[in-house]
């Protein structure tokens, strides 16, 4: 099997053959990123291989950078402004700063140009009946005025489709007469829940994505089946879950963003093999660092994320939370003189100021460079030697009282800060303490930088996993087979509510089965729903559903439920207000073949140094540190800090009074030694 | 700060922390850890609350506060409700002193809402945890949260004709209502007695106590690590950089002394009275005075505010002028004096001075301070906004008996912000003190008889300039079902969006109402402008003939009829005043232009009027077919003059 993750500048390919893991990084070339896809597979060989699994940044960039095909909107007569609008709120950093615009607003970059943005005559009410019935002549002139335009895609959505779509089904159809082959995504078809603006944005990202990936996906299918490639080519979901890649262009919206979240699935398999339920994964790359949980083994999901403030996306995705500071992250200076780290990037170009590319702004690699964390030679595999003098000059350059040679140590120190408190934040959302936790260091520089938030955040240990580096592509081949439906309708929970809920409930399921056909027998099913307290106008989501008949039971198991988890979320239960369901959702779950770490031989004596190193700026003194090659550990081996153990990709950082420990499944576990607080 | 003292940046190690007692690095990540925690005690009162202006209006804000011997210091106030900002220094000062600092103890909530004593209004309590690091009080942390009723002629209190105190809603003078973790009985229950909507008012407040427990565990987490002398120094350090960030923006500005004047329309008695809010800034060297001398008495009703909340606007001001970015502190204050003169509209006094919808008079303020400055800030300078959250409260009984009420649902709730250096502003925000997350529109649908017809911006309704304010909102909204209103329009008189370095001023705004004809279900305003001929001209100072706002128009005062009843179908329109423009319009390029008629953000009449830009084309049939007349342009620039009368809201 071969899990393939698409990033702007490297596509990194895992593969598994007889249970040996082969990783290999090809250069990506955005105009042509099918190729270096195809490149990887041939390096590591894809005949036999019985799933390519895949997950690619490109839609989220192409979002991003607003690189994006002409899309029209159609919507409700007088309500095309809400893709300006958005939910209103401006965010707290922004409060009192009069020259914030909402990043996707008409004033700024919106994702669809106004004129773009067409009014049908039509109005449907929340009970799903019709106050003014469809003006097809006048609803004809708006889709042919788009097709003079040449938009390439068409969004549509209507007010409350999610409980009356008929008109947007005589809409969709009229559209596909009118404008002929483009590619039309329809609300009531995407994600056909309550709040227009959510659905709306959802419906103009999954046409966007439609013709992102329909070419993409099919000449991904051929070329790999020309390298004698005979297995299922799947995408990968915001939660990691795979979709057949015909599946997922039905709704395409699904996998906008799924690297982050094969690395969180990658944890989780660390977590099954190493016996630990509790994680917080870590991911530190060039500009931010992604943080999510593991708790009993299982990842959180959410309904929805938002790819800048507030554009919301309505997909399933795996709880993460991001933060401005990785390895390229700048070094600056406030006004009152102070240190401060991120969240500006050098980026991939020119990337910090010891890659010798040009870049004066020092950043974190910078830092660990002049602390001696990293070594000059043989950065990235030794393809980039890296210039200490650059890094000197750098925080030499920066405009502050603090003496130079404490500097790179305090941007380092400030830098794993930021990092522990979001990491806390997260945990602090779930309840969760981290002193329960273990974390898993990985990404390029989660292993130079997470071991010294052992003190700050008291976690048990830190563990860096076999391939840090690669760690998050080796989560592709760790997700099941995972077909999702969900629906919005408002329902009271109390007796009698039972059939309009197994209604909802059938029909999703229905369809589902009739979809995957014979594999549905061997699917393991699962629902959930959000409701709120009555009064609320947010939802709590992801609220377990009973399994078997939706009865009268059912329902009175849905409240109880309910009030058991609202009080386990946020610390309090109101159980005297009634419960009202609001959205519905099944996914049917097909295993797949996943991956198992290659257990390590065990040691037959002590690890051997391959040399030793002085190390600045990390306490109060230099000290000396033994450096070791990853490659040639053996399980049970033990390291004391102070240390370095290099490998092809990454460096990790064994602080001073901390040790490590090699496993048995190849994972490097540091834990502070014995009075080893500082 | 005296002027002899050297730049923080200046100090080295051994001199922070002499005057700190922590080093550099502690002191920044102290104040780090500030508004982590305050930014995680307002995340769980957005999630956990249950009155909708808490989870959707952010009507609330958090505080760290220093102790009694270092008077108060605030090192960090959330960035939740701007109004509320510059208020809690004193709100918390005022309810220790009263109630005796030497009478708290660990786990107490000590609560408070007078106006006159803590600023905003009787619906905002204080809760305020004092923290005790080995015995000793070291810290407060505290919410002050909007309470969806707290007694009063008014249910939820939003109205502009309450006439005293009496009126107004219950007055808590500071006292327990938790002690060491227990609730003070008698204080919950004096609460459940005076207000409607006990039930939620309560689990809001349970909630809110959670909320501070658990910023007392983030917060006492710190002070484990590193100890009161550390977080001291680092509450006092916050303060001083953010009083060096002020001084310093207040020294590279020229001295001078600069007048601003905004009108709030009327009250809720009758028209016959106005009120202008004056300031005069005087800026010497580092230290600024707001002097408000002249500006119109206290209300006959309640849209009065008081002298805290002046200095929470004065603070909101000075942020989005000089210091934008940083962090909202007590140490800002220091070389600012600010001169208040009694039972003023903005600083009114009990019993008749009554004190409710105080952002009217605060936003008044604002926009004649941004008004003030904006030559002396140069390219820092901000236009002016919508101006008021136009509140449009609609109630009336469900045919089961149940009532139901759609609170800022129909009227002008969120409108157009001005513009900037930064470039064209947006069209759909809060007033400036203000945020929210908007209900969905099938939310409000679901919720309520309403339903929204259309939510559009209005061409040629934008301040022009080099770069335009947000464009006016428009809003039709119906009810399908007989219902009572309660309107709070108080900004029609004159442009809100005022225009700065030459730009232009946004358009007024208006309120009209349409009843059904004869077997018609709704309503159907007609298109374009001719609709406002046969509409019922609610308020706006509007043209005699067309109904139309125009500046010279008849003002028509939103309060005649204190309670609008509408049979079912009836729509109402709002159309709020536009942003204002930044920069003269006559600068700005032609292919900017070009785009705003391509968008519908103006008409091919409103580019040549006010932007001297000729477009030539179809822009309702080819968008994209459009094209500049470059020789036209040219001409035009050099010789017409862009009329400054601005163009009225068209259907």
């Amino acid at each position: 099997m071969i899990g393939v993750d698409v990033g702007g500048t490297f596509t990194d390919v895992v593969a598994i053959r007889d249970g040996r893991i082969a990783v290999t990084k090809v250069s990506s070339d955005p105009k042509r990123l099918q190729e270096a896809v195809i490149e990887g597979a041939r390096r590591l060989g894809v005949a036999g291989s019985d799933v390519f699994n895949h997950a690619s940044t490109q839609g989220l960039n192409a979002l991003l950078t607003r690189r994006l095909p002409k899309i029209g909107f159609l919507t409700t007569a007088g309500h095309r402004d809400m893709l300006d609008a958005g939910r209103c709120w401006r965010p707290f950093d922004g409060q009192l700063d009069p020259r914030w615009r909402r990043p996707f607003g008409d004033a700024a970059r919106p994702l669809v140009p106004r004129y773009l943005r067409r009014g049908v005559e039509e109005r449907v009410l929340a009970s799903g009946e019709v106050l003014q019935p469809l003006d097809l002549a006048q609803a004809r002139a708006e889709l042919e005025l788009l097709k003079r335009c040449g938009v390439e895609g068409l969004a549509i959505c209507l007010l409350h489709s999610y409980v009356n779509d008929a008109h947007e089904r005589a809409l969709a159809q009229l559209a596909r007469e009118v404008l002929g082959p483009v590619a039309i995504s329809v609300s009531s078809e995407v994600s056909p829940r309550a709040k227009e603006f959510s659905r709306a944005a959802t419906t103009v990202v999954d046409a966007v994505m439609k013709l992102l990936y329909a070419t993409y996906a099919a000449g991904l299918d051929a070329g790999l089946r020309a390298e004698g490639f005979t297995g299922e080519l799947n995408f990968a979901d915001c939660t990691a879950a795979l979709l057949p890649w015909r599946e997922a262009l039905r709704a395409p919206y699904r996998i906008l963003f799924a690297g982050p979240a094969a690395g969180t699935a990658a944890c989780q398999r660390l977590s099954h093999a190493l016996g630990e339920p509790r994680l917080i994964c870590c991911d530190v790359g060039g500009t931010s660092t992604d943080v999510s949980l593991v708790i009993d083994g299982q990842s959180f999901t959410n309904d929805s994320f938002e790819i800048e403030h507030d554009f919301v996306v309505s997909a399933l995705s795996t709880e993460l939370a991001s933060v401005g500071a990785g390895g390229g992250s700048l070094v600056a200076i406030t006004p009152a003189g102070d240190i401060a780290v991120g969240p500006g990037s050098a980026g991939a170009w020119p990337g910090p100021a010891c890659y010798g590319r040009g870049g004066q702004q020092p950043t974190v690699t910078d830092a660990c460079l002049l602390m001696g964390i990293l070594d000059s030679g043989g950065f990235a595999g030794g393809q980039l030697t890296l210039d200490v003098g650059a890094a000197q000059r750098a925080f030499a350059s920066l405009d502050t009282p603090v003496p130079v040679e404490r500097r790179a140590g305090q941007a380092y120190r400030i830098a794993v800060n930021n990092i522990a408190e979001e990491i806390t934040n997260l945990a602090i959302r779930h309840g969760a303490d981290p002193r329960d936790f273990s974390l898993v260091a990985y990404g390029a520089a989660g292993p130079m930088l997470l071991p010294s938030t052992l003190d700050l955040l008291g976690v048990r240990r830190v563990i860096v996993p076999p391939h840090p580096g690669l760690f998050s592509a080796l989560g592709l081949l760790a997700g099941d087979l995972t077909y999702g439906e969900s629906r919005s309708r408002y329902v009271l929970l109390r007796p009698g509510a039972e059939q309009e809920i197994a209604a909802v409930f059938d029909a999703m399921e229905q369809r589902l089965r009739a979809q995957i056909g014979d594999a549905a027998r061997e699917a393991t099913l699962r629902r959930s729903f959000d409701g709120r307290l009555m009064g609320q106008t947010w939802e709590t989501p992801f609220v377990e559903m009973p399994d078997g008949p939706i009865d009268a039971a059912a329902v009175a198991a849905m409240i109880e439920v309910f009030h058991v988890e609202y009080a386990r979320r946020n610390g309090r239960a109101f159980r005297e207000l009634p419960v009202q369901a609001v959205s519905y959702r099944v996914q049917l779950v097909v295993p797949a073949p996943k991956f198992e770490f290659m257990p390590l031989p065990d040691a037959v004596g002590p690890p051997v140094p391959t040399g030793s190193r002085r190390l600045r700026q990390v306490g109060d003194r230099e000290v000396e540190a033994s450096l070791y090659d990853r490659a040639q550990l053996a399980a049970g081996q033990r390291i004391d800090g102070p240390a370095v153990i290099h490998e092809a990709l990454c460096t990790t950082f064994v602080p001073p009074g901390t040790r490590a420990l090699v496993g048995r499944h190849g994972e490097i576990a540091i834990e502070l030694a014995a009075g080893g607080a500082r | 700060m005296s002027a002899t003292q050297p730049a923080l940046r200046e100090l080295d190690e051994a001199a922070f922390r002499e005057r700190y007692g922590c080093d550099r690095f502690e002191a920044t990540l102290l104040g780090n850890r500030f508004e982590y925690v305050l930014e995680h005690v307002c995340q769980r009162l957005l999630a956990c609350a249950f009155s909708p202006l808490l989870r959707d209006f952010y009507d609330f804000a958090a505080t760290i506060t220093g102790p009694p011997e270092l008077d108060y210091p605030t090192p960090a106030v959330s960035k939740t409700f701007m109004a509320f900002t510059g208020t809690m220094t004193e709100s918390v000062r005022n309810t220790v002193e009263e109630y005796g600092p030497g009478r708290l103890g660990a786990g107490d909530v000590i609560i408070g809402n007078d106006p006159y004593r803590i600023g905003t209004h009787v619906n905002d309590l204080l809760f305020c945890r004092p923290l005790f690091h080995d015995g000793r009080l070291v810290a407060f942390i505290t919410l002050k949260a909007h309470q969806l009723d707290i007694g009063g002629a008014v249910p939820g209190g939003f109205s502009a004709t309450k006439t005293s105190v009496y009126e107004n809603g219950l007055v808590l003078s500071p006292r327990a209502l938790v002690r060491g973790g227990e609730p003070v009985r008698e204080t919950w229950t004096l609460l459940v007695d005076n207000a409607r909507f006990a039930p939620v008012l309560v689990r809001d407040m349970q909630t809110i106590c959670d909320c501070l427990d658990l910023g007392e565990r983030l917060l006492k987490a710190s002070l484990d690590r590193y100890g009161t002398a550390a977080l001291h120094g680092a509450m006092r350090y916050a303060c001083d950089a953010d009083a060096e960030r002020m001084t310093r923006a207040l020294a590279r500005l020229p001295d001078g002394t600069w007048r601003g004047e905004a009108l709030v329309d009327c009250d809720g008695l009758d028209d016959s009275e106005e009120y202008p809010v004056r300031c005069t800034l005087v800026k010497r060297g580092a230290r600024i005075e707001i002097d408000l001398s002249g500006t119109a008495r206290q209300a006959r009703t309640s849209i009065n505010g008081t002298f805290l909340d002046v200095k929470a606007t004065v603070g909101v001001a000075l942020k989005f002028l000089f210091d934008p970015n940083g962090r909202f502190t007590s140490g800002m204050y220091r070389p600012v004096d600010i001169v208040i003169p009694p039972g003023a509209i903005c600083s009114a006094l009990p019993p008749q001075g009554v004190v409710f919808a105080y952002g009217e008079s605060t936003n008044a303020l604002l926009l004649a301070m941004l008004q003030a400055m904006a030559d002396a800030v140069g390219e820092g300078a901000v236009a002016g906004d919508t101006g008021s959250p136009n509140l449009h409260t609609a109630r009336g009984v469900n045919p089961d008996g149940m009532p139901w009420i759609a609170v800022g649902v129909a009227g002008g709730e969120a409108g157009p912000w001005g513009a900037t250096s930064a470039g064209d502003a947006d069209s759909y925000s809060k007033f400036y003190q203000a945020n929210s997350i908007d209900t969905a529109v099938e939310v409000s649908e679901a919720d309520s008889p309403v339903v929204v017809l259309r939510r559009e911006y209005v061409a040629d309704s934008a301040g022009p300039g080099f770069n335009r304010g947000g464009a006016a909102v428009l809003k039709d909204s119906t009810f399908l079902a007989p219902a009572a209103h309660n309107l709070i329009v108080l900004r029609f008189k004159q442009p809100t969006g005022k225009g700065v370095r030459g730009g232009g001023d946004g358009a007024t705004g208006g309120v009209w109402l349409w009843h059904p004809a004869a077997g018609e279900r709704v309503a159907r305003p007609p298109k374009g402008t001719d609709g406002y001929r046969t509409a019922i001209r609610v308020a706006g100072r509007l043209d005699e003939a067309t109904g139309l706002p125009s500046v010279g128009g008849t003002y028509h005062w939103f309060g005649r009829d204190p309670e609008w009843a509408t049979a079912p179908g009836a729509v109402w329109r709002y159309v709020t005043n536009g942003g204002g423009g930044w920069g003269d319009a006559r600068t700005r390029e032609p292919s900017r232009v070009l785009r705003d008629v391509r968008d519908g953000y103006a008409t091919i009449e409103g580019a040549r009027r006010d932007y001297g830009v000729v477009i030539v084309g179809d822009p309702e049939h080819d968008p994209e077919g459009l094209t500049i007349d470059e020789a036209g342009t040219r001409a035009l620039r050099i010789s017409a003059e862009v009329r400054e009368n601005r163009v009225h809201p068209t259907g």
